[in-house]
């Protein structure tokens, strides 16, 4: 290595050293564990601004007599007032509500192609992106769905920027009964091997919620606890369930179906993860990451329409299966 | 505040070992063991709340003794351990003297600390608040990965480092290394003083002999393949100090290890890239005490030759190396950066 060239690489490796400490110190997942590079990340460091609100909706969802909450119920973004008059009476009355008071009958799919515009997500060495990608599946199982007799709302058609919360405030505007959101990886430690993984809301073991609370904590004069009770309390929620339920099934799909064309492919499996679109979705809402377009040969398949539809397919089967026994 | 106040320091945090390296040019390496007095009695012998290195070995019968990083990971929920992990950094800062009257002065530390790279995969985090207070800016990195830096080595790589409780491998890539270029296995030098003591103790089942003379034995004849002198030690047997001929047990227990490093560095190798693999082959560097078991080197090398041969250098100096190498890091990294990394 010529000696400008080792220079270069030093200071490659030292940002890459100062970053995963920056991360340890925010408390975020490392780098190796979590989805390159995604626009969610601006949204997930505004996600404090969310949560008290969301956080909030969750106590008042079962103040309500367990009605599900809509979004469109309350004024939209103002009512973060009138939540905060129901915390003060409301954080110690709070039930867990079994899934069974809710039999799900899945009509109305939402489907979320991730990125668009200027966002272009992730790409490949022969630069086709994640935009493209998800957009073409999501078309494809779009009309799946249709054929299948479901109705579904996507929440973008073409190749258009939306904000993550923009595209959650769709969905639940929509009345949608699940939220489908389709990503596509590329994560540099795995150049080599490849796999397929579907995330679902959930608390994880991942400090961020507890650092986000935190944060949040000297403006909205809640305690830590509070909000980590909150927090608790929303994901105690049937939702949760459904939603770890419709992306196991996704998940299964995904895997067992993809595997036939792809024999090299790894399960990665089913991950709780606070991306915004989960949080902010008022209905069993998964991410599923269909592919690793830092792998050169999944790239390639990727880039073929055969198997896109066969993704599309696998994502309705699994869709299908989990509305089947919803019923 | 000007540059020239602030004293960098790299540290190698090892499970047998931690070497710190500073910017004012001292160097320092002690046994990673911290003892409390067990007792009052002891507390007034020894005249001292704390013990760190080779005096709480020494002194380990009077002593609560702790390795706060055996087997490589920092356990969690011990806050013995984590005291011990404190004890140490401020041990150690205080060698090279970042100290005003008596006290470790953490107002103008910027330390980098290398650790196993087992601990830094399974809590960082729980690492990184242990370590609160005690320097002012704080960048903990994995141990390979400091060694590498401070070699320059960055580029088609393979350090294995070969430490007291766990075996860390890493291959470089140009990149900051992932969980898919690093491995830990917890055969080491530790796992060698355990076969050693049984066989020992399996020929002279009449000597009297602990893992710590073990230890000191492994350090001074350690070997694989053919031996170049005999082994012979002096232990007590009935109480009377005697000759034993070690030689065949040394090599027996040094060479327990091969089989695993030699097929994790064959299995990461396979990982590289094919066309790079020739390369990594021929860049393999040996750190850590393991580095100075006579004929490893070869020995690696030896079984490279099946997947077309390759080259092991051994680290003259290989107890500073990582220490040294953060240093490196800790002065190459930028003011700004620095000021962001606030511990």
């Amino acid at each position: 290595m010529r000696a400008g060239n080792i220079d270069r690489v030093k200071r490659q490796l030292l940002h890459d050293a100062v970053t995963d400490n920056l991360d340890t110190i925010r408390g975020r997942l490392p780098r190796s564990t979590r989805p390159a590079q995604r626009a969610g990340r601006v949204w997930l460091w505004r996600m404090p601004l969310l949560l008290i609100p969301l956080t909030l909706l969750g106590a008042s969802y079962f103040v309500r007599g367990g009605q599900p909450p809509r979004l469109s119920d309350f004024p939209a973004r103002t009512r973060q007032p009138r939540a905060a008059v129901l915390h003060a009476a409301t954080i110690d009355s709070i039930e867990p509500v079994k899934a069974a008071a809710f039999p799900l009958a899945v009509k109305r799919v939402v489907i979320d192609a991730g990125h668009g515009g200027k966002d272009a997500g992730a790409s490949s060495a022969s630069l086709i992106t994640e935009k493209e990608i998800t957009l073409d599946i999501a078309n494809r199982l779009r009309a799946l769905l249709q054929s299948g007799g479901f109705e579904v709302v996507v929440t973008r058609s073409d190749d258009r920027m939306i904000p993550l919360r923009e595209r959650a405030k769709l969905a639940n505007s929509s009345d949608g009964d699940i939220f489908v959101s389709i990503h596509v990886n590329s994560l540099r430690s795995h150049t080599v091997s490849h796999g397929v993984e579907t995330y679902y809301l959930g608390p994880t073991k991942d400090p961020l919620l507890t650092q986000l609370a935190a944060e949040e904590n000297g403006a909205s004069g809640y305690s830590i606890a509070d909000l980590r009770k909150l927090l608790d309390r929303v994901y105690a929620d049937v939702r949760r369930d459904e939603s770890h339920r419709l992306a196991s099934t996704v998940q299964q799909q995904l895997f067992t179906d993809l595997q036939t064309v792809d024999p090299g492919l790894e399960n990665w499996g089913v991950k709780r993860a606070p991306f915004i679109v989960l949080v902010a979705t008022d209905m069993p809402a998964v991410l599923a990451e269909v592919g690793c377009l830092s792998n050169d040969r999944e790239a390639e398949m990727l880039n073929r329409a055969q198997y896109r539809q066969q993704i599309a397919q696998a994502l309705f089967r699994g869709i299908f299966e989990y509305a089947r026994k919803g019923t | 505040m000007a540059s020239s106040d602030i004293l960098h320091v790299g540290i190698d945090l090892g499970t047998s070992r931690s070497a710190i390296s500073a910017s004012n040019g001292e160097r320092f390496v002690v046994d990673s063991f911290v003892g409390w007095p067990a007792d009052m009695v002891a507390k007034k012998i020894l005249k001292r709340n704390v013990l760190i290195g080779h005096e709480a070995v020494a002194n380990r019968t009077m002593l609560d003794l702790h390795r706060p990083l055996e087997r490589g990971l920092l356990k969690e929920g011990s806050d013995k351990d984590v005291e011990a992990v404190r004890e140490l950094l401020k041990h150690l800062l205080g060698l090279v003297g970042a100290k005003k009257n008596g006290k470790v002065d953490s107002n103008n530390v910027r330390a980098v600390i290398g650790v196993p790279a087992a601990a830094l995969r399974t809590n960082k985090q729980y690492l990184r608040n242990s370590m609160k207070g005690i320097v002012d800016s704080l960048m903990i990195v994995s141990e390979p990965f400091a060694v590498a830096y401070g070699l320059n080595a960055l580029l088609h790589t393979m350090i294995i480092d070969i430490g007291a409780g766990t075996t860390d491998f890493c291959v470089m890539k140009g990149r900051y290394p992932t969980e898919e270029d690093q491995r830990t296995l917890t055969i080491a030098g530790d796992s060698i003083d355990g076969h050693l003591l049984k066989l020992i103790e399996d020929r002279y089942p009449q000597a009297n002999v602990t893992v710590f003379m073990v230890r000191e034995w492994k350090e001074k004849f350690s070997f694989v393949g053919p031996p170049a002198q005999p082994a012979l030690v002096t232990a007590p047997v009935k109480g009377v100090p005697t000759e034993l001929d070690i030689t065949n047990e040394i090599k027996a227990a040094c060479e327990t290890i091969l089989p695993p490093i030699l097929e994790t560095t064959l299995d990461l190798l396979s990982r590289v890239e094919p066309e790079f693999q020739e390369r990594v082959r021929n860049n393999v560097i040996l750190s850590g005490g393991g580095g100075l078991i006579r004929n490893l080197p070869k020995a690696i090398e030896d079984s490279l030759k099946q997947v077309g041969g390759g080259k092991v250098t051994y680290m003259e100096d290989p107890v500073f190396v990582g220490s040294d190498g953060g240093l490196a890091l800790a002065l190459d990294a930028p003011d700004s950066d620095w000021e962001r990394l606030s511990a």
